[in-house]
C-alpha cells in the first residue's frame, strides 16, 4: 500500500489536482499571447538583428573585422562558445544525473533546462563556425570523402573531438527533450480548438495514447537516456577543456582542466537556470511548481559547484608555484597582476567570493536576490573563459609577441545577438510547448514515499 | 518476434468495455481485483506513468536495453572501422612518429559515435514499438485520458459476463463505465 508522507515537504503547492496541473501549464499555448510575452519576444528579435547585422559584417568583409590577431587568435569568440556550451549542461545534469539520483525536485524544471541546453549549443555552435572564416568549407571538419588527395580529418585533433562531442551532446539532448515533450503534446493536442494546432500538435504527438505498455518502455528509454548523457555531459566539456590543455600555452597545459571545465559549466548551467526560471515562475505565475524550495535547491548546487571552481582556481596558480616553470609561474602572475588584472579579480569575486552568501538562508530563499547573483555568476563565468584564453595568448614564450586584446563592435555584437538567438527560441518554446513537464509533474501530486 | 506491438491499435477488436477512473489509488486496486476474477485487461491509459500496472496487466518486460547494448555495439564497431580506414590504412599522417594504431586519441571519437547510436538506435526501436510516427492517429477512448484521467480497457470475449464486469469496474470506483467499438476501415 503506498501512504502519503508525513514529513517530506511536497513539491508542488497549492493542493494541485492532474486537471490543475494540465490547466495552469497548458494556459499560456492556449490562450493569446501576455503583454510580458509580446515584450520579451520584441526585445529578442532587436537582439537576433544584432546579430544578424553582426554576421553579415563579418562574412562580408572577413573575418578581419574582428580584432583577433596572430598571438590572440582567439578572443571573443571561444570565449563565448565556452561560455554557451557550459551553459547547456545545465539542462542534462538536470534531466539525466537527477533522475538517475532519484530527486524529484528535478520534474518541474527538467524541461526548461534541457531547452534551454538545446538553444545554448545552437548559440554556442555559432562562434568555432564563423572562427573558421571560410564558413562556406566549414563540412571539411567532417570525416567526408573529398577530393583533396584523401586528405582525412585528424583524430588526434581535440577541435575534430569537439566536432563530434558538441554535435553527438546536441543530437542525444535533442531526442531526450523530445521524448519527453511526447506525453504533454499529446495533452496539448486533446486542448486545442484551432484546426492548425490540432494538425501540428497531432503530428508531433506521434499517436500517443498513454497506454501502460508505452509509459512502460518510455521509463526505461528515458532511464537508459539519462544513463547515456551523464558519461556524455562529463565528455564534452572534457573535450572542450582539452581543447586548451593538449596545448603547450603556459596557463593551458594543465591536467586539472577537465573536472574543472566541468564544474564551472554546471556553475554557470544552473546560474542561467535561475536567471530564466526566477522570471518564468513570476510571469507565469507557476509558484506553486517551480516553488522557492526548488530555487534553494538550486543555489545549493550554485555555491557547491562556484567553491569547485574556486579551488581549481587556487590549485592552479599554486601548481604553477610548485611545478617551478618560469613561463608557468609568469602565466599566472600576469592573469592576477598584470594588465587584465581587473578582468580575472572579477572572475574570483564573482564565482569564488559571491556564491559563498548562499551560506545564508535569506539569500537561499529570497527570489529577486537570486535573479541578481545568477547574472553574477553568469558575468563571472563569461569572465573566467576570456581570463583563460586572452591572458594566456596574449603573453606567452616569446616577448616580441606580445600584445593586448579588445573585443571588436562586431565581435561585441556577435556576443549579444547570440542572447537574440537564445531568447528567440525560449519565448517561442514557452509559447508553443508546455514549459513544466506536465506528465511527471502530476506523478508527484500525492508525495508519494 | 514482430518489432511493431499490435496491442496498441484498437482496430479490427471486439467491443472494448472502458472504465474512467480519478483517483490513482482506486485503479490500481480495481485492476488488481478485476485480474484476480481473470478478467483480461487489454490495456490502461494514464496520464502519467503509474508504476506497477503494467505487470499488472502482464506487460512483459522491455527488452529494449538490450537493443541499446547492440545499437551501441555497432556504433563502437563503425566508428573503429572509419577511423582504421582513414588513418591506418587509406592516409597515415606521421605526426611526430607516433603510432598511429588504437591510440588514446581514438577514444573520444569512438565514445561520441557509440552514444549517438545507441541513443538514436534505442529511440528508433522505441517509436516503432509502440507505433509512434509523426502524424499518427490513434483512438483515445475518453477526452481526458491525457489531461487527469485513468481509463481501464477489457475487451469482451465470447462468454464474458459483461454486466457484471461492469459492475465490478463500478463498485471499485469507476466514475464512468462506457462501450467502446472502433470503426474498422
Amino acid at each position: 500500500m503506498i501512504h502519503d508522507s508525513l514529513i517530506r515537504e511536497r513539491l508542488v503547492t497549492g493542493d494541485k489536482s492532474a486537471a490543475d496541473v494540465t490547466r495552469d501549464i497548458s494556459r499560456p499555448i492556449l490562450n493569446q499571447p501576455s503583454s510580458a510575452w509580446k515584450v520579451g519576444f520584441t526585445l529578442s528579435i532587436v537582439f537576433l538583428a544584432i546579430f544578424g547585422i553582426s554576421l553579415f559584417y563579418t562574412l562580408w568583409t572577413g573575418i578581419g573585422v574582428w580584432n583577433i590577431n596572430k598571438s590572440v587568435m582567439w578572443g571573443w569568440d571561444i570565449t563565448n562558445f565556452v561560455f554557451w556550451v557550459g551553459i547547456g549542461h545545465a539542462g542534462t545534469l538536470i534531466s539525466a544525473v537527477l533522475l538517475l539520483f532519484r530527486q524529484k525536485w528535478r520534474m518541474s524544471i527538467n524541461r526548461s533546462a534541457e531547452a534551454m541546453t538545446i538553444f545554448a549549443v545552437i548559440c554556442a555552435a555559432m562562434f568555432p563556425v564563423f572562427h573558421m572564416g571560410r564558413v562556406w568549407v566549414g563540412y571539411w571538419a567532417l570525416p567526408l570523402p573529398n577530393a583533396f588527395g584523401s586528405l582525412w580529418v585528424n583524430y588526434n585533433s581535440p577541435l575534430l573531438w569537439d566536432v563530434f562531442a558538441i554535435s553527438t551532446y546536441f543530437s542525444v539532448s535533442l531526442l531526450f527533450w523530445y521524448i519527453g515533450l511526447i506525453p504533454d503534446i499529446a495533452t496539448i493536442r486533446d486542448k486545442v480548438k484551432t484546426k492548425t494546432a490540432k494538425y501540428w500538435y497531432n503530428f508531433f504527438a506521434m499517436g500517443w495514447t498513454g497506454s501502460t505498455r508505452t509509459w512502460a518502455r518510455y521509463e526505461l528509454v528515458s532511464l537508459i537516456l539519462a544513463g547515456l548523457s551523464t558519461p556524455l555531459v562529463l565528455s564534452v566539456h572534457t573535450i572542450v577543456s582539452t581543447d586548451f590543455a593538449t596545448s603547450v600555452i603556459p596557463g593551458w597545459h594543465t591536467t586539472i582542466f577537465p573536472p574543472y571545465f566541468v564544474a564551472g559549466a554546471i556553475f554557470s548551467g544552473f546560474g542561467m537556470v535561475a536567471t530564466l526560471l526566477v522570471v518564468a515562475r513570476k510571469v507565469m505565475n507557476y509558484e506553486n511548481y517551480i516553488t522557492i524550495g526548488h530555487l534553494e535547491a538550486m543555489t545549493k548546487i550554485i555555491m557547491v559547484t562556484g567553491t569547485l571552481v574556486g579551488i581549481a582556481y587556487i590549485t592552479e596558480f599554486f601548481i604553477a608555484w610548485y611545478s617551478g616553470v618560469p613561463e608557468e609561474q609568469y602565466a599566472f602572475l600576469n592573469r592576477a597582476f598584470g594588465p587584465y588584472w581587473w578582468a580575472y579579480w572579477s572572475m574570483m569575486s564573482c564565482n569564488l567570493i559571491a556564491p559563498q552568501v548562499f551560506w545564508f538562508k535569506w539569500a537561499r530563499t529570497t527570489p529577486w536576490f537570486i535573479f541578481i547573483m545568477s547574472i553574477v555568476v553568469n558575468v563571472g563565468m563569461w569572465f573566467e573563459r576570456f581570463v583563460i584564453i586572452v591572458t594566456s595568448l596574449h603573453r606567452d614564450y616569446l616577448p616580441s609577441s606580445w600584445v593586448m586584446y579588445a573585443g571588436s563592435l562586431t565581435e561585441i555584437g556577435l556576443f549579444l545577438g547570440t542572447f537574440g538567438i537564445f531568447f528567440t527560441c525560449f519565448f517561442l518554446f514557452a509559447k508553443f510547448l508546455p514549459v513544466i513537464n506536465m506528465a511527471e509533474v502530476k506523478s508527484i501530486l500525492r508525495n508519494r514515499e | 518476434m514482430a518489432i511493431l506491438d499490435k496491442n496498441l491499435s484498437l482496430r479490427n477488436r471486439n467491443k472494448i468495455l472502458v472504465g474512467v477512473w480519478e483517483d490513482e489509488d482506486a485503479l490500481v486496486d480495481a485492476a488488481h481485483a478485476l485480474v484476480d476474477k481473470g478478467i483480461h485487461i487489454h490495456d490502461i491509459y494514464t496520464p502519467y506513468p503509474v508504476h506497477g500496472l503494467d505487470r499488472i496487466i502482464g506487460v512483459k518486460r522491455s527488452k529494449l536495453a538490450r537493443v541499446a547494448f547492440l545499437c551501441g555495439l555497432t556504433g563502437l564497431i563503425l566508428m573503429v572501422t572509419m577511423i582504421w580506414y582513414m588513418y591506418v590504412i587509406d592516409w597515415p599522417i606521421n605526426i611526430g612518429n607516433k603510432p598511429v594504431r588504437f591510440t588514446p586519441s581514438w577514444i573520444p571519437v569512438m565514445f561520441e559515435g557509440t552514444v549517438l547510436c545507441t541513443a538514436y538506435g534505442m529511440g528508433f526501436f522505441f517509436f516503432w514499438r509502440n507505433r509512434m510516427l509523426f502524424a499518427v492517429k490513434n483512438d483515445l477512448l475518453d477526452d481526458r485520458q491525457t489531461d487527469d484521467r485513468l481509463v481501464v480497457a477489457i475487451e469482451t470475449v465470447e462468454g464474458m459476463n459483461e454486466a457484471e464486469v461492469v459492475e465490478l469496474m463500478k463498485s471499485k470506483g469507476a466514475v464512468e463505465t462506457k462501450e467502446f467499438q472502433a470503426v474498422c476501415k
